[in-house]
């Protein structure tokens, strides 16, 4: 009497379990749980973390920390060495977009030209810009290290000198390290751009140009009236996409200069990491941290309009 | 076109011998120049070669030459005449990475971006099929906050990272950077395969429903075909990321050396080594190569992934 009792208690649990499940299982928030707590926690909370820290003088060496208000912020836009981080960080990002977004529109033009032609090497052309970009990033510092070592045994100064120049101090001298680090972020970020625009360009109607040829117009006025602007707002992400990538760079100049000579190469993530932790001003680093965090916001900002998510989601 | 060319294409290649007598009215440009059509050459197509090679230069030249400059004996890469290619092959270089605690990177690294790679997929597949498959408020707000962490760069939480993750316990172990890995690479993949899932048409889902399959069923009997293609995109991105992942593990690793991956391995050798290039070269050959072999294999879906999960709505 009193096990049939408890047989019926128990499966009318298992019963309620499975129902229960059932339900939950017909609602979105179990399917987004994992996700949802993975992003608060690691992307969110240190984010948060990040502004409450800016807030104090917090540091690695000392324990406890005060509130000091915006103090943090204040010094920094009073410190003339902030603004030449920001110089630098503008040099680099302006220089790398320009160069990410020019070489890949060549290539992805040349590419797109190669395989409606049915010429030889665009797939070896292809392969050899993509692999720039897998190499991770300190190795990819490493890489130009060994290529543009200073004396004539260096593979790039030996070239040059066969050409009657050098050697060059590419990572010594402060504009030339400068250069170095921007060439070095063009050699792996162009497959990027590449790939975006080659994606664009397969996206262009073909009755456009049929109907441009038609009306005569020829290979440059094809490219001009019709290629460029369909290409418009892939161009335009990209930009947006290769910005907010170059501003944020740090493994690849932390590996290839450090950041030298003196502070020649120090782009903000570097100048961040500097303050936070070799200098252990966690507080500071950490105001420079939500300076960068408010640059990126204001750019997904732009690409997220650009991208008209209304229609998207 | 001059005369020359007429006269040419229409007398063939007896006609151009004669006219080659004549530098003054054709240079040595046109002269090629006007041959291409003969042998089906466009002049645009030898600009678009040009373009090739100098790109291949470009972007395959370093990577030879670290290759290169890994293999010579110890001197001969600062020693006259310079050399493209070692004259004598030595894998000492080699050895000395290896002996310098290369295995233990490469475990490290391994078992890093399998774990993490694996973690990332369990989350976002759910989580994409919720933002294709069911209609709940705050939908597009939820996916455009995804849509921004993605935009955002993991270089920023570097340093409130140690408090964070030491408040958490999991600082100095891998499986709290596998975690943090999760939590900064989901959002793109949840955004690329949510690209998959709708594309597979709604009624697939109905017809199991009425065949009586739970979504849970549904999800792995129906949809997982065909968001298959998708999984994989996901799989060889996220394990590129992880294995190249810098900034983040050298902050949460520290000075545990035990625990270290390539890219950290890597860095603190060239520091302590400075001008050995041979070993920095011989560790960045050894560093990239497994990404290199997973890459050449599978670049066609990479390049398909980087246009889906980028370029969504255009």
């Amino acid at each position: 009497m009193a096990t049939a009792d408890q047989d019926g208690l128990v499966r009318r649990g298992f019963g309620r379990v499975r129902g229960l499940s059932r339900r939950l299982i017909d609602h979105p928030l179990p399917w987004l749980l994992p996700t949802l707590v993975a992003l608060g926690v690691f992307q969110l909370y240190p984010m948060i973390e990040a502004v409450t820290m800016s807030l104090t003088d917090e540091s690695l060496i000392r324990q406890g920390s005060e509130f000091v208000g915006l103090d943090q912020y204040t010094r920094l836009l009073s410190d003339p060495e902030f603004y030449e981080m920001l110089r630098i960080t503008a040099i680099y990002a302006f220089s790398s977009v320009i160069l990410h977004v020019l070489l890949g529109l060549v290539l992805a033009l040349a590419i797109d030209y190669g395989v409606r032609r049915g010429l030889h090497g665009h797939l070896t052309t292809r392969v050899s810009v993509l692999l720039a970009w897998i190499v991770p990033g300190i190795i990819i510092g490493l890489v130009w290290k060994v290529m543009l070592v200073e004396t004539e045994f260096g593979a790039v100064n030996h070239f040059l000198g066969l050409l009657g120049i050098g050697p060059i101090p590419f990572r010594s001298d402060p504009q030339l390290a400068l250069v170095s680090t921007i060439i070095a972020g063009t050699w792996r970020g162009t497959a990027f751009s590449m790939i975006m625009i080659y994606g664009g360009l397969q996206r262009v109607p073909q009755r456009l140009y049929e109907a441009a040829r038609v009306d005569g117009a020829g290979r440059w006025a094809r490219f001009r009236h019709v290629t460029l602007p369909q290409l418009k707002p892939v161009l335009f992400v990209t930009t947006v996409l290769v910005t907010i990538y170059a501003l944020n760079t740090f493994d690849l100049i932390f590996a290839l200069t450090g950041g030298g000579p003196g502070r020649a190469t120090q782009v903000l993530s570097l100048f961040m990491y500097e303050e936070a932790f070799e200098k252990y001003a966690l507080g500071r680093g950490a105001a420079i941290a939500v300076v960068m965090l408010c640059i990126n916001l204001l750019l997904t900002g732009v690409y997220l309009y650009m991208f008209d998510i209304g229609d998207e989601i | 076109m001059t005369d020359d060319g007429t006269e040419r294409t229409d007398g063939g290649l007896a006609g151009e011998e004669k006219t080659v007598t004549d530098p003054a009215s054709r240079t040595a440009f046109q002269r090629v120049r006007d041959r291409l059509p003969v042998i089906g050459v466009r002049p645009l197509d030898i600009v678009v070669y040009i373009v090739y090679g100098l790109a291949m230069v470009f972007f395959a030249f370093p990577v030879l030459w670290v290759v290169s400059a890994s293999l010579r004996p110890e001197g001969e890469l600062f020693s006259y005449p310079f050399r493209l290619f070692p004259q004598e092959v030595s894998l000492s270089a080699y050895e000395q990475v290896f002996s310098a605690g290369m295995m233990t990177w490469l475990f490290n690294s391994t078992i890093i971006t399998v774990l993490g790679v694996a973690s990332i997929i369990a989350v976002s597949v759910p989580a994409a099929y919720a933002f294709s498959r069911f209609e709940f408020r705050g939908r597009r707000g939820l996916l455009g906050l995804v849509l921004m962490f993605q935009m955002i760069s993991s270089v920023i939480i570097i340093v409130p990272l140690y408090t964070v993750m030491t408040s958490l316990g999991l600082i100095r172990t891998r499986a709290g950077l596998i975690l943090l890995y999760v939590g900064i690479q989901t959002p793109f993949s949840i955004w690329l395969l949510k690209g998959y899932f709708d594309t597979v048409p709604r009624e697939l889902d109905y017809a199991a429903r009425i065949d009586g399959c739970s979504r849970l069923q549904t999800l792995r009997h129906v949809l997982l075909r065909p968001i298959a293609p998708g999984i994989a995109v996901v799989a060889i991105f996220n394990t590129v990321l992880t294995w190249s992942e810098f900034v983040l593990a050298y902050t949460v690793l520290g000075t545990e050396s035990d625990l270290h991956t390539i890219s950290i391995g890597i860095y603190n050798f060239q520091s302590q080594f400075g001008n050995d290039w041979r070993a920095i070269a011989a560790a960045s050959v050894v560093g990239m190569l497994p990404l290199v072999i997973v890459f050449i294999g599978l670049q066609r879906y990479f390049v398909k992934g980087l246009i889906e999960g980028s370029l969504k709505g255009q």
